[in-house]
């Protein structure tokens, strides 16, 4: 129960655009046509699926104040966590070359249809924060975690494919020229939001 | 030499490790210090808060050593527990924690008492979930170990405006003069009301308005944290009085 | 986006030019409106709006995006002849995560209450697409000095967005301005409240819209054409 709460959460609640802004830049980019909106919001639901529990595992293993006493008690003062930015993003980068060349090999048809997005997802916020909120809200275990990057990659997936759905109406509207293109997204985007906000507050 | 042969590119890549590890450790090390102390400070700041005794960065430590007479560790049935924790330094997250997988006779729980103006009054950190992440706090109990003398509270995230309105002193000054026992001595905490407490009920404050699950966080957060204290409490002989 | 980059000559002359000269003054000062990073290029939004509900933090967030930005834009520099242009991503990503990382250690150990607020976004400048853009654009290709500039103007022109969004969300939504009560205490009694709602996320991103139409309506060579 524990576990879908999370989802929930991180797919509705604390939804990554609407809530905390994460990966908007390519949000804002990819998200003129709903294929490819589609293509990028499953390759982030991907990546983050795979790269926040492997960052789980390094942090409790690894990067924690005492986390490296299952090598010796000698280590058991040990505190790597000022270390954690750059092995997030590094474990992130090298996850994104290793999916890519995976995909690649095994399932050409998914490689073509996210193959262009996948070198981009490297450097979306939306992935090291989720590493990063991870390691924030401290989750119990690693199934939690994995739940979590699970939501949270859905929530984004989501939240794109609505805004593309959306422009792909708005080319047919007359909005006013200075606010065509970006200017409007970005209202668009803050009245989805104001929309996810009823979710506030849900708990299961 | 070609930069982008491998043997350049291994090179490049090795030496720039170096340097980076090097750089940062460093940086870590000769600062951790004064991180140290920030975290150590605010806990004081807060603790001495709690008994309305606010203090500037710099002299917070003094402070707390001059008001915070004597810290206690109790376990869960009461007692006081006599080794080598000082209940500054534990961390009540882990505690609470340990009552999840059953260890709950394995729990410690801190308590201060500080003296001021020749009284002494009884400090209890409490920690409890928010709508977005935990909260916490301390609450002072007057030496009758009933009324309340203070609170603060703090929070990772909750909504500016809203949730963290927690913070106000407007929020906190509601608890002081509460009760948390009731006539006949039982506990029954002090409660954060939706609507509004009435103007004469002993364990009721108002709630923030449109913060329904932070405030509700805050009931849950005094009540299941402050109960572990009731039986060092009783045992002390709770003054259990009308008004 | 990238229809206004800068003109910036791959070589630059070889006589030695003023520190400030026209070209670098550019560099320095068009990022602030005609290619502003966030409402022109549309790069960094991610962890800029979060941080904008009170002056305070997003104040202390463009500094360290300033000195983030710069600093990097310098190391690159420095060094652009030597990298492998094979890892060049991953060196730029080594180097702006250990940027960030000393950048947050300091942020710790001096402005502790701030960088607590800031929370999990000053890690996440690492990604903040102005700094990686701004070293694969132009640092890769150009001097320290007018990278330096450069990541200057860049960092600068996102602050300023930031500081503006941040003061008309603490005006609106806390009536205070760097944590000072700006609205007196006798407008509130006339029956006037804090509107909540500037404070939540989604007010961000439509103040940034409405900035974005005031400056495009003022500028019209930004205009997107249908």
């Amino acid at each position: 129960m524990e576990h879908f709460n999370i989802f929930i959460k991180a797919v509705f609640i604390e939804n990554m655009i609407f809530a905390y802004f994460l990966g908007m830049c390519s949000y804002l980019a990819i998200s003129k046509t709903v294929k490819s909106a589609v293509g990028l919001g499953l390759a982030v639901t991907f990546v983050l699926t795979i790269s926040v529990p492997v960052c789980y595992l390094l942090e409790k293993y690894v990067l924690k104040a005492g986390a490296l006493q299952w090598l010796s008690d000698d280590y058991k003062s040990v505190d790597l966590s000022f270390l954690s930015f750059i092995m997030f993003i590094a474990t992130i980068a090298s996850i994104v070359q290793l999916v890519e060349m995976i995909v690649e090999k095994f399932a050409p048809a998914l490689y073509t249809s996210l193959g262009i997005f996948l070198p981009l997802i490297a450097v979306n916020c939306s992935i090291l924060g989720g590493a990063l909120f991870m390691q924030e809200r401290e989750y119990a275990s690693l199934g939690e975690a994995t739940v979590f990057a699970l939501g949270s990659g859905v929530g984004w997936f989501l939240a794109i494919v609505a805004l593309a759905a959306i422009r792909e109406k708005l080319r047919y509207s007359n909005v006013p020229a200075p606010l065509r293109g970006l200017g409007i997204t970005f209202i668009l985007t803050g009245l989805m939001a104001i929309a996810f906000m009823s979710f506030m507050g849900i708990s299961i | 030499m070609d930069k982008d042969s491998n043997k350049a590119t291994f090179i490049f890549s090795s030496f720039m490790v170096v340097v980076i590890a090097i750089l940062l450790s460093v940086t870590a090390i000769s600062l951790a210090p004064y991180q140290e102390k920030n975290v150590r400070v605010e806990k004081m700041k807060n603790i001495l808060s709690s008994v309305s005794i606010p203090t500037e960065t710099s002299e917070t430590e003094a402070a707390f050593n001059q008001y915070i007479s004597k810290q206690i560790v109790l376990n869960n049935k009461g007692e006081q527990i006599t080794g080598n924790v000082t209940a500054f330094d534990i961390d009540l997250k882990k505690e609470l924690d340990k009552a999840k997988t059953g260890k709950t006779n394995e729990q410690l729980f801190p308590l201060f008492i500080c003296t001021k103006d020749g009284k002494s009054f009884y400090i209890i950190p409490i920690r409890g979930k928010g709508l977005w992440g935990p909260i916490w706090g301390f609450i002072s109990l007057e030496s009758d170990k009933n009324t309340v003398y203070g609170v603060s509270f703090g929070h990772k995230s909750e909504t500016p405006g809203l949730g963290a309105e927690i913070e106000t002193e407007k929020f906190q000054q509601q608890f002081v003069g509460k009760k948390i026992f009731d006539d006949s001595g039982n506990f029954v905490s002090v409660t954060v009301i939706k609507g509004g407490a009435k103007p004469d009920d002993t364990h009721g404050v108002d709630a923030v308005s449109g913060a329904t699950i932070t405030s509700k966080g805050v009931s849950e957060m005094i009540k299941r944290t402050v109960n572990n204290y009731i039986p060092y409490f009783k045992k002390q002989g709770v003054v259990a009085s009308t008004n | 986006m990238s229809k206004e980059t800068i003109a910036v000559p791959a070589k630059p002359k070889k006589e030695k030019e003023p520190l400030f000269s026209p070209k670098n003054k550019r560099l320095l000062f068009d990022p602030l409106n005609d290619n502003n990073p966030i409402t022109v290029q549309v790069l960094g939004i991610c962890s800029a709006l979060a941080v904008t509900v009170k002056m305070k933090p997003s104040i202390v967030m463009a500094l360290a995006v300033m000195v983030v930005c710069a600093f990097s834009n310098v190391i690159i520099s420095f060094i652009r002849n030597i990298i492998p242009n094979r890892i060049r991503i991953i060196v730029q990503l080594t180097v702006v995560a250990a940027m960030v990382i000393i950048v947050d250690q300091f942020l710790k150990a001096f402005v502790f209450d701030v960088s607590k607020q800031l929370s999990v976004f000053v890690g996440l400048i690492i990604t903040n697409c102005i700094i990686m853009g701004r070293l694969e654009a132009f640092a890769m290709s150009n001097k320290p000095w007018p990278s330096f500039l450069d990541g200057m103007g860049n960092g600068f022109g996102y602050g300023l967005i930031l500081v503006i969004v941040s003061m008309i969300r603490e005006l609106f939504g806390s009536g205070e301005l760097m944590g000072f009560r700006v609205i007196p205490e006798s407008i509130y009694k006339m029956g006037y409240f804090n509107n909540s709602l500037v404070i939540m996320p989604p007010m961000a991103l439509i103040i940034v819209g409405i900035l974005i139409w005031i400056q495009r309506s003022r500028n019209k060579k930004l205009i997107e054409s249908k």
